[in-house]
């Protein structure tokens, strides 16, 4: 795989997500576009590199998700989504054997699964951080950590939905990323003929 | 040195789930670090980070201000929003009087027609006049109002409040436009006083008492009656004198708010009658005009 490539499609990604996301919104869930090109990294990756490619674009999305502080000042927390994108990666690589990986519609559902994992990831650290330092307020107080994961459930149904037409696109880009195509050759009787 | 030998050290060490690992707990370390900690520096390599995805985010915002503009602020102190608003406030008092106006002349209209439903086919032609105002002398508390000799009206012609109520007759001859009426509770009436809750349509109007009613102080009228007459308090006061048309007669005068002993007649009684309305209260009246002589 080629890491430049991922970078780049990582960084469009939080673009779009920063800027022209906001017009897709269905009601208050806004879907993320990063989501999808980490899953479909990872249904494609190897898996040695799948925690590792998400921790990456979970760090970027924290970098660019700073929490507004009471005084007005913007404080950029690095760790929630990071590891909400590991746990997350962590539940899809499991599933690359049982899912066709091309298809878009596994993507989407691969999605979905990553998206909520990696949020109820992101509002556990939250929690155990305001557990610990007591100032500390996340980017939903008011309200309550299980509101929030509700709201990031919906997101997560969201994102799963625009995955189907994202992953398609990706698709066509797939010889630009330099996933691997080897098989693992077995031996076998015709081999032996042959 | 050491820190080049510690690097190689752990690049050794730290390889495929390990590596995971390792990242993982320093994510969680970095998590929980106080904000003392990290504002001095995150939010520095955020803004590095962002620098290359600023001319995407523009380029993502500028389409989406094209496909979705964004929505003015609303500035409550704009001198469009102050028109606006003004205007709107005009309006609803243009309705609000348009609201009042109507309502008004349902009333009128009302009283109309149960003058007319009581006038019947005699001829008698209906009116409705406002009252603009009292005599400026005040001794016979005389009305004011907008009809006048040009509308047909002419002295004691009977007005009528609220469709069933006797408030007074024109005073003497009429203006041009304007007539001045004498308040009921200023003439001398001849009436009958009927129970409260009404009567049977077939008795005769001769077997309720009957008496004749003189103004009095504070706005009263007083009678006689017999010591035998069934009078009550509440009971109501109803027109039967010929002398203010047919239209009036039968119609409500007022009520019965005292029956109390005659010191100079023993075996009578004086009834104290109050109007039930005030013409100089009421903003608009029916005339009750008599058809010229000679008309059929």
């Amino acid at each position: 795989m080629r890491w430049a490539v991922y970078i780049l499609f990582t960084l469009i990604a939080l673009a779009i997500d920063a800027s022209f996301g906001g017009i897709l919104k269905i009601g208050e869930s806004q879907p993320r576009f990063l989501p999808c090109v980490v899953v479909f990294a990872i249904l494609s990756a190897p898996r040695p590199y799948a925690v590792r490619i998400a921790m990456m674009a979970g760090l970027l999305a924290d970098l660019l998700s700073p929490v507004l502080r009471s005084d007005g000042t913007q404080l950029v927390v690095l760790g929630p989504w990071t590891l909400g994108f590991a746990l997350g990666s962590l539940a899809v690589v499991p599933l690359r054997t049982l899912l066709y990986r091309r298809n878009p519609i596994s993507s989407g559902f691969a999605t979905l699964v990553f998206s909520l994992l990696a949020s109820v990831v992101f509002v556990a650290v939250w929690v155990l951080r305001m557990l610990l330092l007591r100032d500390e307020t996340p980017s939903w107080w008011p309200g309550t950590g299980g509101g929030e994961v509700w709201r990031q459930a919906k997101v997560a149904l969201v994102n799963g939905l625009v995955a189907v037409p994202t992953v398609w696109l990706l698709e066509k880009t797939r010889p630009l990323w330099g996933f691997s195509t080897a098989k693992r050759v077995i031996p076998g009787a015709a081999r032996d003929l042959a | 040195m050491n820190a080049t030998k510690l690097l190689q050290y752990l690049s050794t060490r730290l390889r495929g789930p390990r590596l995971d690992g390792a990242l993982a707990v320093l994510a969680l370390v970095l998590a929980i670090l106080p904000a003392r900690a990290l504002a001095p520096w995150t939010g520095d390599v955020a803004r590095i980070v962002a620098v290359p995805i600023v001319p995407i985010m523009h380029l993502g915002m500028a389409l989406r201000e094209r496909i979705r503009p964004p929505r003015e602020v609303f500035d409550p102190r704009a001198p469009e929003v102050i028109e606006l608003e003004m205007a709107a406030e005009r309006y609803r008092t243009l309705f609000e009087q348009s609201r009042l106006k109507t309502e008004a002349l349902e009333r009128d209209l009302a009283a109309v027609k149960a003058v007319r439903a009581r006038a019947g086919s005699g001829g008698v032609q209906l009116e409705t006049a406002a009252v603009i105002g009292i005599d400026p002398t005040r001794r016979e508390g005389l009305v004011r109002i907008s009809l006048g000799a040009r509308h047909g009206v002419h002295r004691d012609a009977a007005v009528i409040l609220r469709g069933d109520i006797f408030g007074g007759v024109v005073a003497n001859d009429p203006a041009e436009f304007v007539s001045l009426v004498r308040p009921s509770v200023r003439c001398s009436l001849g009436v009958r006083i009927y129970p409260a809750e009404g009567v049977d349509a077939d008795r005769a109007p001769a077997v309720f008492p009957g008496t004749v009613l003189k103004p009095a102080d504070g706005g009263v009228w007083l009678g006689d009656l017999a010591s035998d007459a069934e009078v009550r308090e509440g009971q109501v006061v109803r027109l039967a004198d010929d002398r203010y048309g047919n239209v009036s007669k039968g119609m409500r005068v007022g009520r019965v708010r005292r029956v109390l002993p005659n010191d100079q007649v023993p075996l009578a009684r004086v009834v104290e009658v109050e109007p039930l309305a005030h013409l100089v209260d009421e903003a608009t009246v029916v005339v009750a005009i008599d058809p010229p002589e000679g008309t059929p």
